[in-house]
């Protein structure tokens, strides 16, 4: 699939809930990178995303745009950025507040199998 | 003490800036992009291990200590051997291109525990503040540079600042705020040894930053906070709260001969600091503590309140400077050391 092994933006409320449905029915764990545009520590991690993304296509990524979405950053009780949160199911696995260049790598593979470097 | 060691002691820069374009707002120096930060960071030889932003400000964990950029100030704090200093003028540079200008500028440090080990214009606080003279704009003509002294000739407290006829945007005008850095050497060792890592415990210095931030206690001085911590190899820590707009950090070198710890945050005038206080020092135990307030207004009851509150934890206050700098208000310098040792 085109998509996989890359961080997919979610920019309708649509397509969010689609992105959450593709994984439920596929069993697979979503990474959701909740950022601004305008966000200086966003910018930090967005790379090394990228490259976590390329190395796990087995694992959905999405970003958010907190200006974008609103309801969505309520809804996940979002208060500050980057906010990263893993989901399985649709349910909350885990959470990284900030851009942390290990947090991220460490928290994916806690939850999914390890990467392969 | 030992020979050569890490210099925990930290200098401290915060710049104002000013803008005409309602445009820039309201993120204004927010709007510096990550490159451009990181560019001006490769000047003062640190990097950022990590970073997030809530509605208020940006802030930094970097490998050489902390960096808190708000829409209109900028705070860095750094350790060791940095060249702190040339953050100033690819800053403005930078600011520049955003239509913001330079107003103020207040630089402050404690003594360094090995002074020699300092490079240029780090070298004597007489060529720091040679250097600022020349660096910093002259529209900022309004300047102050002095040591306020304690009872040690060893540890006193350098503050330079400068600003310019344009008053700066106090955020909460009707409200007296004050910024508190925290300076703590001769840590007690069997607390120091919290900060050390534990070797092959697999972890990433994020999440055995975690593990010394709840193990230490640190996560209950303010348990509104936001923290990202990290633990650094061997040993070493950094972290750095969040709590709407204010800021706290802390940085720890647990190394017996040379062990320091800085804590420093924000806070309204009239907020009871003693169990702040009392926290940071049951967290450390240090030998010797000064407390350095900045405040943009006056008040007695605040210094006397942080002696009444130390003194039953075995720190007597030895010596208390107050001096009043241009754009920063009044400094107080107090130093404080353990009943155990002898003046």
């Amino acid at each position: 699939m085109a998509e996989e092994g890359q961080v997919i933006s979610v920019h309708t409320l649509e397509s969010w809930k689609e992105q959450l449905q593709r994984a439920k029915d596929s069993n697979k764990l979503v990474v959701v990178d909740f950022a601004a545009s305008w966000c200086a520590p966003c910018r930090f991690i967005a790379p090394i995303l990228a490259e976590i993304a390329k190395l796990k296509p087995e694992v959905i990524f999405l970003k958010v745009d907190v200006d974008e979405l609103r309801s969505v950053v309520k809804e996940w009780f979002i208060e500050s950025i980057p906010t990263f949160l893993f989901l399985k199911d649709e349910k909350l696995v885990d959470k990284v507040v900030g851009a942390k260049k290990e947090a991220q790598k460490v928290t994916i593979e806690k939850h999914s199998s390890a990467i392969d470097c | 003490m030992a020979v050569s060691g890490f210099e925990g002691f930290e200098k401290r820069l915060e710049l104002h800036f000013f803008g005409d374009d309602p445009a820039m707002f309201p993120l204004g120096l927010r709007k510096l992009d990550f490159e451009s930060i990181e560019q001006v960071l490769e000047a003062v030889q640190c990097t950022v291990v990590s970073a997030v932003g809530n509605s208020y400000f940006d802030a930094y964990v970097l490998s050489e200590s902390s960096l808190f950029v708000y829409p209109t100030k900028i705070i860095i704090k750094t350790c060791g051997t940095t060249q702190l200093l040339k953050f100033v003028l690819p800053l403005i540079h930078y600011a520049h291109h955003l239509g913001l200008t330079l107003s103020s500028c207040c630089y402050t440090r404690g003594s360094f525990i090995f002074p020699k080990a300092q490079p240029f214009p780090h070298t004597s606080f007489k060529d720091e503040v040679s250097y600022l003279q020349d660096t910093v704009p002259p529209s900022l003509c309004f300047r102050k540079a002095s040591i306020m002294p304690s009872k040690s000739s060893s540890h006193s407290w350098h503050v330079f600042t400068a600003t310019s006829q344009v008053p700066y945007d106090h955020h909460h005008e009707n409200k007296l705020l004050f910024t508190m850095e925290i300076c703590m050497t001769e840590l007690d060792p069997i607390l120091a040894r919290k900060f050390f890592r534990r070797p092959e415990d697999g972890k990433s210095g994020d999440s055995a930053g975690k593990e010394m931030t709840e193990v230490t206690g640190i996560d209950e001085i303010n348990p509104e906070a936001l923290i990202c911590d990290f633990a650094f190899d061997p040993c070493g820590y950094s972290m750095n709260g969040m709590d709407g707009d204010w800021y706290s950090t802390i940085h720890v070198t647990p190394e017996d001969g040379f062990s320091y710890a800085s804590f420093e945050c924000v806070g309204s005038v009239g907020d009871n600091v003693g169990h702040l206080l009392r926290k940071v020092v049951q967290i450390f135990r240090p030998g010797t503590m000064s407390i350095s307030t900045t405040c943009n207004g006056y008040t007695n009851d605040m210094w006397t309140q942080m002696a009444t509150a130390l003194e039953p934890l075995g720190l007597k206050c030895r010596s208390r400077a107050i001096d009043q700098f241009p754009a920063a208000g009044t400094v107080v310098f107090q130093t404080f050391t353990a009943r155990r040792k002898s003046v």
